[in-house]
């Protein structure tokens, strides 16, 4: 498995497995493979849904912290 | 009256007033309509009157500025004129066209009077002013801005300005932690004013912070409600409006009122009517990403089985024709074994009779040839045996008569040599007579013997040994007195 992917890789890579077994671009040889890594994207994903990982006190920290960024019109 | 003092008339400052209200009464004795900017609208809560600061400005500087009294009845009646046309009250900063008497008085000095204020010119203005600020941003390029972002897949961090005591608050913070679907967000609040003059620059200041902090976040939420729909202007302010049309990441917003959309509504990111649609909009983001998971999981793992179900197939139906196709070859192949070995066995059947025959034929040949050569063999064997008989009595006469011939030889010749070995006979046995020891002892010589034994030498005896001597006509013991030997020489 690659290195540790984000939710919006992993919701593609799932649209991505599904179509390519709709359109029969997948041979049995490959079937199990992919229904294990589509496992691990639903896995990943439905996780995704039911956690955050934000921290409250980082933030308020961060707020006391920071200076004021130049609002930057152009960007 | 004025005092007289020389040639001076000296007035009371009292007396001066007087005069002026007098001629400005007199003068001004009814009332006419005013346009013009309350810079100020100074009510005094305790009293309820007002005194609005009332200004006019060209290209920014004030050409003119006037005091004004607003009484209390009449400003009650004219604010809820405004609530009702313009869902604001009647605030700073706004254009009024008013109906107004000028009014002197001695301690106060010159005052507008305040009789009555048109709501629709103002109401006109804000509009205009809202106007504006939308072309400003588009004339600035950025009244899209915001709404360019890519909300992320799962906005699911949030920070919230709002007030923590906001119903709209309750109502969104309920939608969005109380869902159904377990679906989890993250929110921090960022607390402001969010209506009347304030709010503006709260709303910014606070936006100024999440900046600071935007890379925790994936959405700001701008959320108000229950707090009807006055004072609403702020929304249509130019700052408030481009902070948010600035903002790094998108701005959503839930004013929740009933009037017409304000600017800052019109370039946010997403705009609900209320706070609680604007949680629900949440949640559908996150439906729109929950349901094609659900989705793929439901496919993937139909597809896999149909595909598992469509290869087993498949093979079941190569295996079946596989099957058939060998049973039909062997078949075919059977009856052809079947055929040639029949053929063969014929085949053997022939070759078998005709060698057969052949083999008798040879035999009676070879019956044929024998008796011949037997016939031929006994021929020659009688000839052979007449042949045998006639020479062996040929041979027989011949070597009888060399028999005979010989007979005679040996009888003359054996007669010959007997008569000479009788001859050399005679002479051998006379010879033998002369040597025999008789003869000797007849002529004078004896034998001594001692223990049987011949004596041939002196040292064979010893005195006192007794010996016996033989002589041709009897014998002699003697008991040896000496015995003599000759010197050796050697």
């Amino acid at each position: 498995m690659k290195a540790k992917i984000n939710y919006t890789e992993a919701f593609e890579e799932l649209q991505h497995i599904v179509s390519e077994i709709e359109q029969g671009e997948i041979s049995v040889d490959e079937l199990s493979e992919k229904v294990k890594r589509a496992t691990e994207l639903i896995k990943l994903c439905k996780n995704k849904l039911a956690t955050t990982e934000e921290d409250v006190n980082k933030i308020l920290t961060e707020l006391d912290t920071a200076t004021d960024e130049e609002e930057d019109e152009d960007d | 009256m004025p005092e007289k003092a020389g040639d001076r008339s000296i007035f009371s400052l009292h007396e001066v007033s007087r005069s002026i209200q007098k001629t400005l009464t007199e003068r001004y004795n009814s009332s006419f309509w005013v346009k013009a900017e309350m810079n100020k609208l100074n009510y005094y809560k305790h009293s309820g009157h007002c005194y609005p600061e009332l200004v006019e400005k060209k290209e920014g500087r004030v050409i003119a500025q006037i005091r004004a009294n607003l009484w209390r009845d009449d400003y009650s009646r004219i604010n809820q004129n405004f609530l009702q046309l313009l869902k604001e009250p009647l605030k700073d900063g706004i254009k009024i066209l008013f109906r107004a008497k000028v009014s002197f008085d001695p301690v106060h000095g010159l005052a507008l009077w305040i009789m009555d204020i048109d709501p629709a010119f103002t109401l006109g203005d804000l509009e205009a002013e809202k106007l504006e600020t939308i072309h400003r941003l588009q004339q600035e390029g950025i009244y899209n801005r915001n709404k360019r972002h890519a909300l992320p897949l799962l906005p699911q961090r949030i920070a919230i300005i709002s007030v923590e005591t906001s119903k709209g608050l309750a109502d969104f913070l309920k939608v969005i932690n109380g869902n159904d679907w377990n679906y989890r967000f993250f929110h921090l609040l960022f607390p402001s004013l969010l209506q009347g003059d304030h709010a503006a620059p709260a709303i910014i200041s606070q936006l100024r912070r999440i900046r600071k902090v935007k890379d925790h976040f994936d959405v700001v939420a701008i959320i108000r409600g229950g707090g009807g729909d006055i004072g609403l202007t702020c929304y249509n302010n130019y700052e408030l409006a481009k902070a948010i049309a600035l903002f790094p990441i998108p701005v959503i917003t839930g004013i929740g009122h009933a009037t017409n959309e304000t600017v800052a509504e019109m370039i946010s990111f997403s705009n609900a009517i209320t706070p609680t649609k604007l949680a629900e909009y949440l949640i559908q983001q996150f439906h729109n990403f929950s349901v094609p998971v659900q989705e793929a999981e439901r496919r993937i793992t139909e597809l896999a089985r149909r595909k598992v179900i469509s290869e087993k197939d498949r093979f079941e139906g190569v295996l079946r024709s596989f099957r058939h196709l060998t049973e039909n070859n062997i078949r075919l192949h059977y009856g052809e074994i079947r055929n040639l070995s029949g053929s063969l066995r014929q085949q053997v059947k022939f070759r078998m009779k005709y060698e057969n025959e052949s083999l008798q034929v040879t035999k009676r040949a070879i019956v044929k040839s024998a008796g011949n050569l037997c016939l031929q063999a006994g021929t020659a064997i009688d000839n052979f045996a007449v042949h045998i008989r006639k020479d062996s009595k040929k041979q027989l006469g011949h070597h009888s008569a060399v028999v005979s011939q010989l007979r005679q030889k040996l009888d003359v010749h054996s007669r010959l040599a007997v008569k000479e070995k009788i001859l050399e006979l005679k002479n051998v046995e006379k010879n033998i007579n002369n040597m025999n020891p008789v003869n000797v002892l007849k002529r004078g010589y004896s034998i001594t013997l001692r223990n049987g034994k011949v004596i041939r030498s002196g040292e064979e005896v010893n005195p006192g040994d007794i010996i016996h001597t033989t002589v041709f006509d009897g014998s002699i013991t003697s008991i040896v007195q000496q015995s003599t030997q000759p010197d050796h020489e050697s």
